[in-house]
C-alpha cells in the first residue's frame, strides 16, 4: 500500500475541471470514484498509476432524474442509491435488484453505477439490467458529449467505448412500457459478496397470450455482457406456452458460447443460461 | 507527493490530520489515529472486519482513499459506540448472546448493526441477514450476532 502513497491525486471541484485534467495528457490520470475495484486491484499488486483524478462527489455526476420517458442516472449515483430510488424501482425494477446484489452494504455504499460499467467485467452484475433497457451512455471530454447505446458500448473483455480524455458522466434508461415485466436473477455460490457465475435479466409484455416484447440479457457467459437478438426477435407473437418456454431454453444456451473458468465450467453455464432464460419468462 | 489536510469529527471529536492522499482510511484509523479496533482481515474489501461509519453509512475503510473523504465528515469507529447510549446497548446485547468467539470481526459486525439500527430498530429477520451481508466470521456461525442483533432492536432506546 505504501506504493500507492506515491501517487499523485487530484481533487477537482467540478466537472469541468476534471475534464480540463483529462484534457491534457500532463494531467491526465486514472479517474477514482468509489474505489471498490481500483483499491482491491492496486491492494492485490496492481502497480498504481502516478496520477489519479478523484471524482467521488462531483455534483455533475450524481442524482436520479426523471422524464416523461427515460430515468437518468449519473455515472457516480452508488448502487445504495439506485437500489433505494423510487423511480428506479418503479420503472427499472431489474437495475434496482441488481444494484441490490453487489457485494453487501458497504460495497454498495462505495461502488457507483459508473465505475460498474466501466470497469466492464463481463460478471458486473448491472450491465444486464442497464443493457434490457435499451439505454444510452453518455460520456464527455472537455470539447463535448457523446452518446452511445449500451448494446455497442461494451466493446471487449474490460474494455469500453471511452476515449482517455473521456469520462462516463451519465446514463439515460428508457423505463419499461405499461405491461412490461422486468426480472433480474443472479447465481453465485453465496447471497452476498459473491461474483456471480451466470446472471441474466429480462423485460418483457405478454398480450393475448403470446410474447408482445422481449428483451434477455445475460452476464458471465462470454468476454461481455450479452443481449440474445435471436432468441428476442423468435419469441415475439409466440404463444406463452409450455412448448415455447422449452424452445426458449435450448435457443438461450445455444445463443450464448460461455468459458470455463475458477467459478464455472463452459457447459453448466450453457445449460444454466436456457434453464434462467426460461424460468425469467416464465415468472 | 503531497500530502492533503482533512478535518473531520472522529468518535466526537474534532481532529485535523495530514497524509498522502490516497493512504487507506483503514491506515490514517489505525497508526495515524491509534484506533485500533478497526481491523484489517482481508485488506480486499471482502471480510468487514475494517467497517467504519462515515456520516451513519458503513463502509470497509480498507478500501477508501483517505483523501476522499471529505472535510466535515462524522467518522465512527467501534471505539466511539460506548459514548452514545445505543452503542451501549448493542454492546450489552452482544456479550448476553455470547456473540463473540475470537472477536475479530466484532468491531466490524458491531459496526454494521449500529448502522443498521440507527435506521431501522424493527428490522426484520432479512434486514439483519442484508445488513450484515458484508461481513465475515469464522467463528460463530452467525446465530448467535443474529440474535445479538434482534436483542439490541428489543432495547433499543427510541425516542
Ligand atoms: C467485496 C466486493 C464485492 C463485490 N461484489 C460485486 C458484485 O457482486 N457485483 C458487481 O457487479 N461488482 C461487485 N464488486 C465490484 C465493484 O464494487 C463494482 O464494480 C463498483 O461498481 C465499481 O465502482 P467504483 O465507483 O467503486 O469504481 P472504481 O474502483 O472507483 O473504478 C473502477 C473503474 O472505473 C473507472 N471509472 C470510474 N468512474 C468512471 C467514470 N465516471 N467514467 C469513466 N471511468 C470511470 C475507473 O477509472 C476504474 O477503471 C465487488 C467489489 C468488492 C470489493
Ligand atoms: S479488511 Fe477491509 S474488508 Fe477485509
Ligand atoms: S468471532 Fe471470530 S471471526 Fe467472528
Amino acid at each position: 500500500m505504501k506504493k500507492l502513497e506515491k501517487s499523485d491525486c487530484r481533487f477537482p471541484s467540478t466537472l469541468k475541471e476534471a475534464l480540463e485534467l483529462l484534457a491534457n495528457e500532463s494531467t491526465r490520470g486514472r479517474l477514482l470514484a468509489g474505489g471498490s475495484d481500483l483499491m482491491v486491484q492496486w491492494a492485490a499488486g496492481m502497480e498504481p498509476p502516478p496520477r489519479v483524478i478523484s471524482i467521488k462527489g462531483l455534483k455533475e455526476l450524481q442524482g436520479i432524474k426523471e422524464d416523461d420517458g427515460a430515468v437518468v442516472i449519473g455515472a457516480g449515483v452508488t448502487h445504495a442509491h439506485i437500489r433505494s430510488s423510487k423511480p428506479v424501482q418503479k420503472h427499472l425494477p431489474a437495475l434496482a435488484a441488481a444494484a441490490a446484489t453487489v457485494g453487501g452494504p458497504q460495497i454498495q455504499a462505495l461502488g457507483t453505477i459508473g465505475g460498474n460499467v466501466a470497469n466492464a467485467s463481463p460478471a458486473g452484475d448491472l450491465a444486464p439490467a442497464l443493457l434490457i433497457t435499451g439505454g444510452e451512455a453518455v460520456v464527455a471530454s472537455r470539447t463535448g458529449e457523446r452518446t452511445i447505446p449500451l448494446t455497442k458500448f461494451f466493446l471487449a473483455y474490460r474494455r469500453i467505448d471511452l476515449k482517455p480524455d473521456e469520462m462516463i458522466v451519465r446514463f439515460v434508461l428508457p423505463k419499461r412500457a405499461a405491461g412490461e415485466i422486468e426480472v433480474f436473477r443472479k447465481l453465485g455460490t453465496r447471497a452476498a459478496q459473491a461474483i456471480s457465475k451466470v446472471m441474466c435479466a429480462a423485460r418483457f409484455s405478454v398480450k393475448a397470450g403470446s410474447f408482445e416484447t422481449c428483451a434477455v440479457a445475460l452476464g458471465s457467459v462470454g468476454p461481455t455482457t450479452v443481449r440474445l437478438p435471436k432468441l428476442e426477435e423468435w419469441i415475439i407473437g409466440k404463444s406463452a406456452s409450455e412448448e415455447t418456454l422449452a424452445e426458449v431454453e435450448k435457443r438461450a444456451s445455444d445463443e450464448v458460447s460461455p468459458i470455463d473458468d475458477i467459478r464455472s465450467t463452459a457447459e453448466y453455464r450453457k445449460w444454466v443460461s436456457g434453464r434462467l432464460v426460461r424460468f425469467l419468462l416464465e415468472s | 507527493m503531497s500530502n492533503v489536510k482533512r478535518t473531520w469529527n472522529v468518535n466526537g471529536e474534532e481532529k485535523t490530520l495530514e497524509f498522502p492522499p490516497l493512504r487507506r482510511l483503514l491506515d490514517v484509523i489505525r497508526e495515524d489515529m491509534r484506533f485500533t479496533g478497526c481491523k484489517e482481515g482481508c485488506g480486499e474489501g471482502e471480510c468487514g472486519a475494517c467497517t467504519v461509519l462515515l456520516d451513519g453509512v458503513p463502509v470497509t475503510s480498507c478500501l477508501v482513499a483517505a483523501g476522499q473523504v471529505p472535510d466535515g465528515t462524522q467518522i465512527l469507529t467501534v471505539e466511539g459506540l460506548e459514548k452514545t447510549e445505543q452503542g451501549r446497548v448493542l454492546q450489552e446485547a452482544y456479550v448476553s448472546a455470547g456473540a463473540s468467539q475470537c472477536g475479530f470481526c466484532i468491531p466490524g459486525m458491531l459496526m454494521a448493526s449500529f448502522a443498521l439500527l440507527s435506521k431501522n430498530s424493527r428490522p426484520t429477520e432479512e434486514d439483519i441477514l442484508d445488513a450484515h451481508g458484508g461481513n465475515i466470521c469464522r467463528c460463530t456461525g452467525y446465530v448467535k450476532i443474529i440474535e445479538a442483533v434482534r436483542l439490541a432492536a428489543q432495547n433499543w432506546p427510541r425516542k
